[in-house]
Order: C-alpha cells, then structure tokens, then sequence
C-alpha cells in the first residue's frame, strides 16, 4: 500500500468532498438549479427507458416468471406442448392481451368512481442501489399529470407521483418503506394509517383504541383534502392478520395489498376525481364459490315385491 | 492528466449509466435486483491511482445522483463515491498481490458495494429517509453482495483491457 498521497492528491481529494458537502447542503435548501439537473437527466433518459422498455420488457416478464416458477409451473407446462411458433406468438399475444385486462380493469375501477383518468405504460422499475421502490411512467406534464396525484390499477391503489417531467413521471409505490396513506376499513368505517414496509404486505395501525379489525377487512384510501394526493375510496388490500398485543394502544394489522406489483404494466394517474366519495362503491367482489356437481338418485319401490 | 482521464472516461460511463438506466431497470431479479454502474465504478477506481479513484467516484457519484430514483439529497451518492473511489484505488495502489490476483479484486468489491450501500442506508437515515422493514433492508444487502460476486468475473477482463486500452498502461503497475 501507499504510505501517503502528495499534497496534489489531497488537495484534489479535500475539494471533491467540499463539493460534494456543498450539492447537500445546496439541495437540503431547495436549491432550484439541482432540481433542474435531475429533471434534464429524466427528459434526457426517457427515451431510451421507452425504447428499452419496449424491447427489454418481454425478457423482463421473463425472468420474473423465473424467480416464480412454482407458481407458474402449471402454465409452463402448458405452453410446453406448444410449438416454438406458437409459442413465440402467444407471448407477444400474451403481453397485449395483460396490458389490456389491465387497461380494462383500470378503466372499470375509474369509470365507477367517476374519477378522470390518464392512462400510462411503467417505463422503468425503481432503482436497485437505493431502498427506495419506485417506478417510471410514461406519462408526464404534458399529459396532465402533475405532482401528489394518485396512480392506479384495476386492483386498487399503486402510489403517488412524486416527481411529474415533461414525458415521464416518478411514482411512489405503496409498497416503500416511506410511503404513508390515510386507510378506513370498507363497511366499519374505522380509520387509520396504512404504512408500507418495503414487501407486498404493509402495516394498518388503528387511530381508535375502541375499534377492532379482523381477518377479511377491506382496506380502502380515505383520501386527502381537495383529492391529493389520495382520491378516496380506492381498494388497497385485505388485513391478513391482526396483532393483538395487550400492551399496544391501538390495534395494528398486516394487510395484503391488492395490487401485483411484480406484473405492473399499465396504470392510471387520477387527474381530476368526482365531488361524492364513492364510499365503498370500489370494495373488490368476493369470488363466487364454485357449484359442486351434485347427484340425487331417486329410489322407486317396486309395486309388486319380486319373489 | 486528471481532467484528461476524467473527459476520457466520462463517454463510458455514460453509456454504463444509460445501459442502468433504461435496460437494467427494466428486469425485477432477485432481491431488487443489481447496480452495473456501481460495480464498474468500482472496478474502474480500483484500477487507477488513489487521486483518480476519487475523481472516478465524483463523477460516478453525481451521475448516480441524477438518477431519477434516487432518494436522497444531491451529492450523498457523490460523497459516498468520493471516500469508495479513493479507499478502494488506495487499498491496491502499488500492491500487485492485491491486483495481480483477481479473486482479491472481486471480493474487495463485492463487499465494498455492500459497505457503500450500507454508509448510504445509515446516511440517509441521518438525513431523515424512511429504510424499511430490517427484513428487506438485509435481503437487499445480501443480494447486492450476490449480483456483486457474479457480475464482477463477468466485467473485470473487459474493464481492465479498456482501461489498458485508453490509459496505456498496466493496471496496477
């Protein structure tokens, strides 16, 4: 090893930490130049999110079915059987026919609540350097959308926008650790707040110690004053499982959120919603039991008893 | 020479951070997946002087700022990247045991990226940022580690021949 660098070297080493120290402190402020430097990045990079999303997407989908093969397992088999042909075109299929289920869905959920919406494409999944999870759509402030405005899927709640660009915007999943929404249970209507914990699962805390949760609970937004950043009424998840804890002042919950995050492709970005809070217009229906096939056998006595 | 270096490598760092930005983004891997930009910032410190490791973290650093998804205040990653570039340039600086054997390499990075993440995690934390659950905070580390130890073989020969290539000289002489 070096047994120690010139003055040269350490001046050098001495003003890139100055400056380095000086862009914090110059963003901690709200400096506006770093803000514009990070959304020329974004304006700059969009295009070619677009491009790779459009070609790289596919073996994305792919290697997320991977990580999930057991799941998948019996659909893989499937398509085994299938020729290369056959196979090739029913992934390209495939792809269409999921952007527009969720398109459709989207679409259903919004025209129910009457909330305006602008549809959008997921560019770009978060960054895997930092803790944050986030993702890029391809919608921006051309399109109408703005910052604080809430994203959706057929399913019910995606995130926020956190950051709006020309063409493209920055969305807050509800699944990052700081992601924070005001929830009320479908029906009960017990408020709380549900906090995102960095997995498909968050936590409900109830703000009323007199409340109780259980197994089942429909979790919807509660939505925010003049509808940002969160329209009311929007499903979130079901409580999975409820903490009882003596000691606790509140009740708290893990709640399994509707929304796939690992299969995001179109989403919505709520630009205006309606005067009347849909309530709960938007709670998912449960899936109707499957009819078991029954068989009744009808017994006759014959008349006459046979010898 | 530093600023000669600097503007000749700036053009391959580009094209890495876009590479990152728009393609390896794209793909939801195991454990949030892998930062290409930050190993080959690593491996491209640890191939020059202490001084140039420093000057490759700046500028690593402030594009890893730019990111649109990056959480934290500008220049966090720029500071962070400053002390990696130089720590891991200076630890093999004149040590041919160090560069000469690349397994040595490899593990230096695979764990100087869990470290860097690690100082950004407690930074930001410092700073205010919500991590969450210690759960995904540790799998994350320990996937960035993984992706790390398996990118790092596939990189480092084309690296150093690239860094031969434009410098002219041996890496580690």
């Amino acid at each position: 090893m070096r047994s120690g660098g010139d003055n040269r070297g350490r001046l050098l080493l001495i003003s890139l930490i100055v400056t380095a120290l000086l862009l914090i402190t110059l963003d901690l402020r709200g400096v506006q130049v770093i803000t514009g430097l990070r959304n020329g990045t974004q304006s700059a990079l969009s295009p070619f999110q677009s491009v790779a999303a459009t070609i790289f997407r596919p073996v994305g989908n792919f290697l997320s079915d991977v990580t999930q093969l057991g799941r998948t397992r019996g659909e893989i088999e499937r398509l085994k059987a299938e020729n290369e042909k056959l196979r090739r075109t029913l992934i390209d299929r495939k792809n269409a026919d999921a952007d527009l289920a969720q398109l459709k869905s989207v679409l259903d959920l919004a025209g129910t609540a009457k909330y305006k919406v602008v549809n959008a494409k997921v560019i770009s999944l978060g960054s895997a350097s930092s803790f944050t999870q986030t993702i890029t759509i391809d919608a921006g402030t051309n399109n109408g959308v703005r910052q604080n405005m809430t994203v959706i899927t057929g399913l019910g709640l995606v995130g926020v926008v956190k950051i709006a660009y020309p063409n493209s915007a920055l969305v807050q999943l509800v699944t990052d650790p700081a992601f924070k929404v005001g929830a009320r249970v479908a029906g009960s209507q017990q408020i709380g707040i549900l906090s995102g914990q960095g997995t498909n699962k968050a936590v409900l805390q109830l703000l009323d110690n007199q409340t109780t949760l259980k197994v089942g609970d429909v979790i919807l937004a509660r939505g925010s004053v003049n509808n940002r950043p969160f329209v009311p009424g929007v499903p979130l998840g079901q409580v999975t499982a409820v903490d009882n804890a003596a000691g606790a002042v509140t009740q708290t919950a893990d709640v399994k959120l509707y929304v796939k995050f690992s299969a995001l492709s179109v989403v919505a970005v709520v630009v205006a919603a309606p005067k009347d809070d849909p309530r709960d217009a938007l709670v998912p229906k449960a899936p109707l039991p499957k009819p078991v096939p029954t068989v009744t056998i009808y017994a006759q006595p014959s008349e006459t008893p046979t010898p | 020479m530093f600023a000669r270096r600097f503007f000749i490598s700036f053009p391959i760092f580009a094209f890495i951070y876009i590479l990152q930005e728009s393609v390896v983004s794209q793909f939801k891997i195991f454990g949030g997946g892998f930062s290409l930009f930050l190993i080959f910032a690593l491996l491209w410190s640890a191939l020059g002087t202490p001084e140039m490791g420093a000057l490759t973290g700046f500028g690593a650093g402030l594009m890893m700022d730019l990111s649109q998804s990056t959480s934290g205040p500008m220049g966090q990653w720029t500071l962070i990247m400053i002390l990696a570039g130089f720590t891991i340039s200076y630890l093999g600086y004149g040590d041919d045991n160090f560069r000469g054997n690349p397994i040595s390499l490899i593990f230096t990075i695979a764990a100087g990226v869990v470290i860097i993440r690690l100082i950004y995690l407690i930074l930001g934390l410092l700073l205010g940022s919500d991590v969450g659950s210690t759960w995904s905070v540790i799998i994350s580390l320990f996937s960035s580690a993984f992706w790390s130890a398996v990118l790092s073989p596939l990189l480092l020969p084309a690296v150093t021949r690239v860094h031969e290539a434009l410098f002219d000289v041996k890496s580690g002489k």
